[in-house]
């Protein structure tokens, strides 16, 4: 058996080869990346200025060209467009945002469902699948890759700006320990109350989405959830998080799961490992103390 | 301008109660109209609003989905179509009835949402662009027109990029492009006595994914939870080993 994975992102590349890694052979298809040869593709495939258009068209050829018997294509902007494409243009028929993949005779896939309150498992002859980002964590293997690079036609698309955001640097996905704020910190004022808990325990700041989108507090590539960043971290703080299904969908990788909310019935409490109901400004300070 | 926006209609998941085996129970669920398709609404009516035009509403649901395009005359859009016949999340039937319909007519855009509230596909674009053989982009955070181009800005994590289409194309929208205004009392009474057009999808579902469990995940966390002041030293304890 052998897949064809693509990735505009090589770190869902990465995961999504380690992930497959001994279930089959595969190749990769992902944008310029010095370390993906090492995570057990047989082939490398490097691309550049790739959109909708250009992408597909090389895509199809090369699919039906070296018959995989399975593409997985990570769930990102443009590998959400390229899957529905090459779906329609390929006949195959697509299972979208997978997390689990088993093949044994049937295919047998997991996805959320309900806008992240259920788990469906399926059973399907699908050769095709969108996976969700965070799938497992990146391990690099001993056996190197074949490189080769791509030459793609000129899209029709025309770029005519860019405009680069402040992302605050690191990538809270590779954080050990994560502080998460959520709409009960109150104002963008109160993150310092909250950094001496962020310093002590050398973590990363993640928030939820209204505290990403809504009121910028954070920056986007903080948001954690469903449709944020899925994290896995040893240690996830959730200060003044309600604990709504959406955000719980982006924490269920974490080791440990410790909740401070001043409300009681918050669902947090039903998805933590440690809860402490009450303020978070009394009780944060408190434990830094205890911490140092 | 011809604009043809894509809505869905979901059940309201945040009320969808577990029975004992963690399964949901889907009986009598109140329906909605799909988060993401509501600013697709948006979008299309404000378009219209800056550019003037027609906004024509597409619903691939049953017979129950006339209220959800109800809806959406309240928000502004002229005219509406609701075809019957859906019975199951399958982005390909989908995208193959609701490309049937947008075939018969001439659009200069058709919007739609990038990932629908209950399964999050989002393939429906892809899918679409290639039945219609129209350009396609999708996230969208802002949409600007001039003439038969359509500039769209797009976001991603680390930068929002404006790229340059021409018309007829199709364009999915992110969250972020609007906030969906609330209907005034008058225009959802107009609304509500408006016609809606309501055909036959027969969409074509084929028998090729069996379903073998549906529940909510089991939580295997501790649900050790503090009162009255309590749990500090605890958790402190726990948190001192990376320190
Ligand atoms: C399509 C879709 C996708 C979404 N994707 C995401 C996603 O990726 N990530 C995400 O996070 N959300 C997402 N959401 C939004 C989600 O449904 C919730 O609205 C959001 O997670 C709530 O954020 P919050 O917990 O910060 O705010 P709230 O729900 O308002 O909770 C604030 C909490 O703070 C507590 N609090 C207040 N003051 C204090 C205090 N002094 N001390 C202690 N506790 C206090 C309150 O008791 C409350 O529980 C999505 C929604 C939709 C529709
Ligand atoms: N049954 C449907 N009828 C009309 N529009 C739909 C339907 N399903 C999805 N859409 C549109 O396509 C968007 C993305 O859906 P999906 O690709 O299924 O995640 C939604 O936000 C809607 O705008």
């Amino acid at each position: 058996m052998k897949a064809l994975i693509f990735s505009d992102e090589p770190k869902n590349a990465r995961e999504i080869l380690t992930y497959l890694r001994g279930k089959m052979e595969m190749d990769v298809i992902s944008t310029e990346d010095k370390e993906l040869p090492e995570y057990g593709a047989q082939k490398v495939y490097f691309y550049k200025d790739g959109f909708v258009d250009n992408l597909s068209k090389f895509l199809a050829d090369h699919i039906s060209k070296n018959k995989y018997d399975f593409v997985f294509i990570s769930s990102t902007n443009i590998g959400r467009e390229l899957a529905g494409i090459l779906s329609y243009k390929l006949k195959m028929k697509c299972m979208p945002e997978i997390f689990s993949f088993e093949h044994g005779g049937k295919t047998i896939t997991k996805r959320f469902f309900h806008g992240g309150k259920t788990v469906v498992e399926e059973e399907s002859d699908f050769h095709m699948f969108t996976v969700s980002a965070g799938i497992c964590e990146a391990e690099k293997t001993d056996k190197k890759s074949d490189v080769s690079n791509i030459n793609l036609d000129k899209s029709n698309y025309k770029i005519i700006n860019v405009k680069s955001k402040n992302t605050a640097g690191t990538d809270i996905r590779n954080a050990k320990v994560i502080v998460s704020i959520g709409r009960g910190l109150g104002s963008e004022e109160n993150i310092k109350k909250i950094q001496p808990l962020v310093d002590e325990l050398h973590a990363e700041v993640a928030g939820s989405r209204p505290v990403c989108l809504d009121y910028k507090w954070l920056s986007e590539d903080k948001q954690v959830g469903l449709s944020g960043k899925k994290v896995r971290p040893d240690f996830y703080i959730a200060l003044g998080i309600s604990g709504q299904i959406q955000h719980i969908a982006g924490i269920r990788g974490s080791k440990t799961i410790i909740a401070i909310n001043k409300d009681k019935s918050a669902p947090i409490f039903e998805e933590c490992d440690y809860g402490i109901v009450g303020d978070l400004f009394t009780i944060v300070p408190e434990l830094v103390e205890k911490l140092k | 301008m011809d604009i043809a926006v894509l809505v869905k209609q979901t059940v309201d998941m945040d009320q969808i109660k577990l029975n004992d085996n963690n399964e949901p129970i889907m009986d009598n669920l109140p329906l909605k109209m799909d988060i993401l398709s509501k600013n697709a609404v948006e979008a299309a009516v404000q378009l219209k609003e800056k550019y003037s035009g027609k906004v024509t509403g597409i619903i691939f649901g049953t017979e129950r989905s006339t209220s959800t395009m109800k809806e959406a005359y309240a928000m502004g859009v002229d005219d509406g179509t609701v075809i019957k016949g859906y019975k199951k999340s399958d982005p390909a039937v989908t995208g193959a009835v609701l490309a049937d319909v947008l075939k018969k007519s001439k659009f200069d855009i058709i919007i739609l949402g990038d990932q629908s509230s209950d399964s999050y596909s989002g393939l429906l674009a892809g899918i679409l662009s290639s039945e219609l053989g129209l350009n396609v982009i999708t996230n969208a955070i802002g949409i600007e027109i001039k003439d038969k181009i359509a500039n769209v800005t797009v976001e991603s994590e680390n930068e929002d990029i404006t790229v340059e289409t021409e018309l007829p194309a199709i364009v999915s929208v992110a969250q972020e492009i609007n906030e969906p205004r609330l209907p005034k009392v008058m225009q959802i009474m107009a609304a509500g006595k408006k016609n809606i057009n309501i055909i036959d999808g027969n969409p074509d579902y084929k028998d090729d994914t069996r379903i073998i469990s549906d529940k909510a995940p089991e939580s295997q966390r501790k649900k050790i939870i503090y009162e009255d002041g309590k749990g500090i030293d605890e958790v402190a304890k726990i948190l001192k080993v990376v320190k």
